[in-house]
């Protein structure tokens, strides 16, 4: 590894120092952090007393690679952990000392709830009181309201005021009409009875993992001297991205640990929607014996620098720090006049391949937007695979039950339980039988639905009984495996209905992946099967912690639920898919989070005001929800165009000193909806070149 | 061209590649699953054994009995666990919370690391394992590797010696472990490592260690390794065991049946064991963008 003299300095501390490094993105702290961590093992600091902490897993990636590596000296294993992992894992080691004085049963072990089974709960508690007029003057999708207040829960435990207060607090801070008073209520009485029927039921939700580790564990002396113990050096990174919950416990182990490296970058803080706070971070540095800085970048040309610093002053931000006369002009590209949309990103298409005719690999192209809709990504995507240009995304652009090979699962599974009532049309027939037998094309598919498929009772009739005509034209060898899949669902039928995953894994094993089926040869739906059945086992799994659906059949529930769009809306990956030399389409945070800088970045739609404004959120809120936030004051629009300013300047600096050579800048007269658009990152560049022009 | 899923198809040689013994095995058993699991990294959720009902009961009832010996060895008072224990819907969960507590005073001597993670190099890669137990003897020099296994019947005492686990985890603490033994590699002939088993408490397993048994296993593991490095795309191949395929979830890629075996046939523990169970503890933060 060749280290900078700023780098060694961090490196070559004494082994007892506590430090805390701050420095801009691209600075090389990370690299500083790694080495240390080498050197530390290097010097025979066992791993398994050392702890590297980040706010989430993207951020780990250059220390799991340092430990992955034959540099790395034996020895016991490093942790590598967010606040909230340490929380789980300390509940759950820990349980049986506090799950009594915390409100659980404690002869039962807590059931941690999932994203997805705590949004099921929210659901299942919230639905009841819409015909008692909850919500009522809320315009927004029902999944994106539970999800809103289980924000709510999860920022009172991340930073550590009662759950009882989220109503009073967004309620004193409105400064807007009087019905949003009445809904910041009803956001209460449901935070309210979520948790408690959690504590009635020994689930576990992120904010109940929180609360229980910082209220009940924390100071059991078990469990300090267990982390005392097993924690004796610490390197916490980006701690700017993490919590006061992360923060506190770092305050608590800070005085007895045997070393520390706390690393802050300067100008970042992109998760404060998440509960992520600077000040806090910052107040760490006074614990710290030792303060060091880095300055200038190891990554991004002083022009790009002074680019993002030019920004940053025409947003009137006071820490911009802007100087004259640097070229920023040859490391930023305009498009031609282009005025609709489809136009702009035909350009961008276009402009991508050249880059990689001439040389740049697809790993150092970077696609991003503010949010990037499934729309917008498959109207890119198409472009760039007619150019045959290489990309990855940072998840699949459809919910995991919009995946075809998700459909045809759930429509066999509604087939093979006609008892449950959840007929599918026929349509969904076609297409599940589409997607399971191999080598069946659209027009069989639709011609078979159409003679052994009868909606009316959810039944389908073998294939013998088709007239021969018709059995020509679908093929034999079709028919012979619909008539297995059809068999192998009546004798389900049959018998006594299994758990929802376990009809799954059958079924796949069984049938769908067998030769001649459609799983068979196609890798991805296996992937995609994988995560549905492991959706439908998790939610099975927070069930029975519960104690059961009353009779409901539990696979019933999973798929309303899932038609609800409740469950299996998003797509988590379990697996981290390869690494591929290809261009990345991603929003913007998720990009900076990612934290790899590339030689090219083209920002998509930059005229669009979505760089600038945060989006909706009518049940929380980021900021008035945050530790420094003063009680009782009023939220004005004042407050939000200077948050909108400041969150615009972190990000454009943040994605300058992410970028090694050049940024592409992409808009059109008119936006996607035919309206002329100037936002405001826009209208700061133009300014920041108006002056310059100006200047001569 | 969505390079996000593209998966490779031999060990990329720009990258270490982190060993276990459960993906050794898993080569030694079948290179192709090997490929498939580790290499491609390829969910392929078909039923590892029959009734998929019980095999889930028995993976779930072995990781909660390997979560309250953890807790008891880390020194959550006995009472509360053994009404956990007692409290369990599934009735071995007790008897076996019985026999480990009857094992218990003979694990209280020395010092004890109680899911303890090593690793090491091993040649460009690395090699990692998570122990349930180790007890150090220091002044001894001298330590006990436990595993605690839940299977349903007892494996063959020949059979255990020819698992990887056997082989890696006492060499792996030699490689690893000095820091446990005051900076001085343990001598393998003092490390034994002891297969404890739930149902069949009385009839532990002991394996013990020697200089040229430690020998061998570098060169095997390394050899094993190189073997692996070797490999070309097409160099995967499938077991010729066909039995072996009976408990592997692959089956219907491979073409080799549609059923999976019954579980009492199967010897091998299942998978839930291998390693610790991954929680998704970063979704909140991730499923915003
Ligand atoms: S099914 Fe058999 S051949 Fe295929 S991966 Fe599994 S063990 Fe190997």
């Amino acid at each position: 590894m060749n280290l900078t003299p700023a780098q060694l300095a961090v490196v070559r501390q004494p082994p007892g120092a506590r430090l805390f490094l701050e420095g801009p993105a691209g600075s090389g702290k990370t690299t500083a952090a790694v080495a240390r961590l080498l050197a530390l093992l290097d010097a025979g600091v066992p791993g398994a007393h050392i702890l590297v902490l980040v706010p989430q897993r993207t951020l780990a990636g250059p220390y799991y690679a340092a430990l992955r590596s034959p540099a790395a000296a034996p020895g016991g294993q490093v942790s590598v952990l967010t606040a909230g992992g340490l929380a789980q894992r300390m509940v759950d080691l820990f349980w049986p000392l506090v799950a009594k004085d915390a409100g659980f049963d404690p002869l039962r072990p807590p059931a941690f709830l999932t994203l997805e089974t705590a949004q099921y709960y929210m659901a299942h508690l919230v639905r009841p009181l819409f015909d008692e007029g909850l919500f009522e003057s809320v315009a927004i999708d029902r999944n994106r309201l539970y999800s809103q207040i289980l924000d709510n829960l999860n920022k009172a435990a991340l930073i550590g005021f009662p759950v009882s207060e989220i109503g009073e607090r967004l309620s004193a801070a409105w400064s807007g009409e009087s019905a949003q008073l009445r809904v910041y209520a009803d956001v209460q009485r449901c935070a309210n009875l979520f948790r408690d029927y959690c504590l009635q039921h020994n689930l576990l939700d992120f904010s109940l993992q929180v609360e229980v580790f910082r209220k009940h564990l924390q100071h059991s002396l078990l469990v300090s001297e267990y982390l005392k113990a097993s924690v004796r050096h610490v390197i916490a990174d980006n701690i700017e991205e993490d919590t006061p919950f992360a923060h506190e416990i770092l305050q608590g182990w800070l005085p007895g640990l045997d070393s520390a490296l706390l690393i802050y970058d300067q100008g970042a803080g992109y998760r404060s929607f998440l509960g992520a706070d600077r000040a806090s971070a910052e107040r760490l540095a006074a614990a710290c014996t030792t303060h060091l800085g880095m300055a200038g970048s190891l990554v991004t040309p002083p022009p790009l620098e002074q680019l993002g610093q030019r920004i940053g002053a025409a947003l009137e931000r006071p820490q911009a720090a802007p100087q004259e006369g640097a070229d920023w002009d040859s490391a930023l590209d305009f498009p031609p006049e282009l005025r609709f949309f489809p136009q702009m990103l035909d350009w961008v298409a276009g402009q991508v391949r050249s880059l990689l005719d001439s040389g740049t690999p697809p790993g150092e192209i970077a696609i991003l937007a503010p949010f990037l809709p499934d729309a917008l990504r498959f109207a890119l995507t198409n472009r760039l695979d007619a150019l045959g240009v290489p990309y990855r995304s940072h998840r699949p652009s459809r919910s995991l039950a919009d995946e075809p090979a998700a459909r045809c699962l759930l429509t066999l599974a509604r087939l093979a339980h006609p008892a449950w009532g959840l007929r599918p049309s026929r349509v969904e027939v076609v297409h599940a039988l589409f997607q399971a037998i191999a080598a069946i094309d659209l027009v069989r598919a639709q011609l078979l639905a159409e003679v052994v498929y009868r909606p009316k009772d959810a039944r389908l009739s073998p294939f013998g009984r088709i007239h021969p005509d018709m059995q020509e034209r679908i093929t034999f060898s079709v028919g012979n495996r619909y008539e297995a899949l059809r068999a192998w669902l009546a004798d389900y039928a049959e018998g006594e209905p299994a758990e929802l995953d376990f009809f799954f894994t059958r079924l796949f094993g069984e049938v769908l992946s067998q030769p001649g089926y459609g799983f068979h040869s196609e890798r991805d739906a296996g992937q995609v099967a994988a995560s549905l059945i492991e959706s439908a086992q998790k939610f099975r799994y927070a069930i029975e912690a519960a104690g059961g659906m009353d009779g409901k059949p539990l696979g019933r529930e999973y798929l309303e639920m899932v038609q609800d769009g409740v469950i299996a809306s998003t797509y988590v990956q379990s697996w981290q898919p390869p690494q591929a030399d290809a261009v990345f389409i991603a929003p913007a945070y998720t990009f900076l989070l990612n934290n790899r800088p590339v030689e090219h970045q083209f920002w998509l739609d930059v005229g669009s005001n979505g760089w600038f404004e945060r989006l909706s959120q009518p049940l929380t809120h980021p900021y008035v929800l945050s530790r420094d936030w003063p009680a009782g004051r009023l939220w004005t629009s004042v407050d939000e165009y200077e948050a909108n300013r400041e969150a615009l300047f972190r990000l454009a600096l943040g994605l300058l000193r992410r970028c090694k050579g050049r940024v592409h800048l992409a808009f059109s007269t008119l936006s996607e909806g035919g309206y002329e658009q100037k936002g405001m990152l826009l209208r700061s560049i133009y300014q920041v070149q108006l002056e310059e022009a100006a200047r001569g | 061209m969505d390079q996000s899923k593209v998966r490779r198809l031999v060990l990329d040689p720009a990258e270490p590649f982190a060993f276990s013994q459960a993906s050794l095995q898993d080569y030694a058993d079948c290179a192709r699953r090997f490929q498939l699991r580790y290499v491609q990294r390829l969910s392929w959720p078909a039923a590892q054994a029959e009734p998929v009902q019980e095999n889930e009961q028995h993976l779930r009832r072995g990781a909660r009995f390997h979560r309250l010996a953890q807790q008891a060895l880390l020194g959550v008072p006995l009472e509360p666990l053994a009404q956990i224990a007692a409290a369990d819907p599934d009735p071995a969960l007790a008897a076996w919370w019985e026999h480990f507590t009857r094992l218990l005073p003979a694990l209280e001597a020395g010092e004890r690391r109680v899911e303890l993670g090593l690793s090491a190099p091993l040649g460009r890669h690395r090699l990692s394992a998570v122990y349930d137990l180790v007890q150090v003897f220091p002044a001894e020099g001298r330590a006990v590797i436990w595993d605690w296994k839940t299977s349903l019947a007892r494996p063959r005492r020949a059979w255990l010696e020819g698992r990887l686990q056997t082989l890696v985890y006492p060499y792996l603490l030699v490689q690893a472990g000095s820091w446990l033994n005051g900076g001085q590699p343990f001598a393998p002939e003092q490390i034994e490592m002891v297969y404890w088993f739930t149902g069949f408490p009385d009839k532990p397993e002991r394996f013990t260690c020697s200089a040229a048994a430690y020998r061998k296993a570098g060169r095997s593991l390394m050899a094993l390794v190189r073997e692996i490095e070797a490999l070309g795309p097409d160099g995967f191949e499938k077991t010729p065991e066909e039995k072996t395929c009976r408990f592997c979830v692959y089956r219907s890629l491979c073409e080799r049946g549609a059923g999976a075996g019954p579980l009492a046939e199967q010897e091998d523990e299942g998978e839930a064991e291998s390693g610790e169970i991954e929680i998704d503890f970063d979704q909140i933060g991730e499923i915003r963008y």
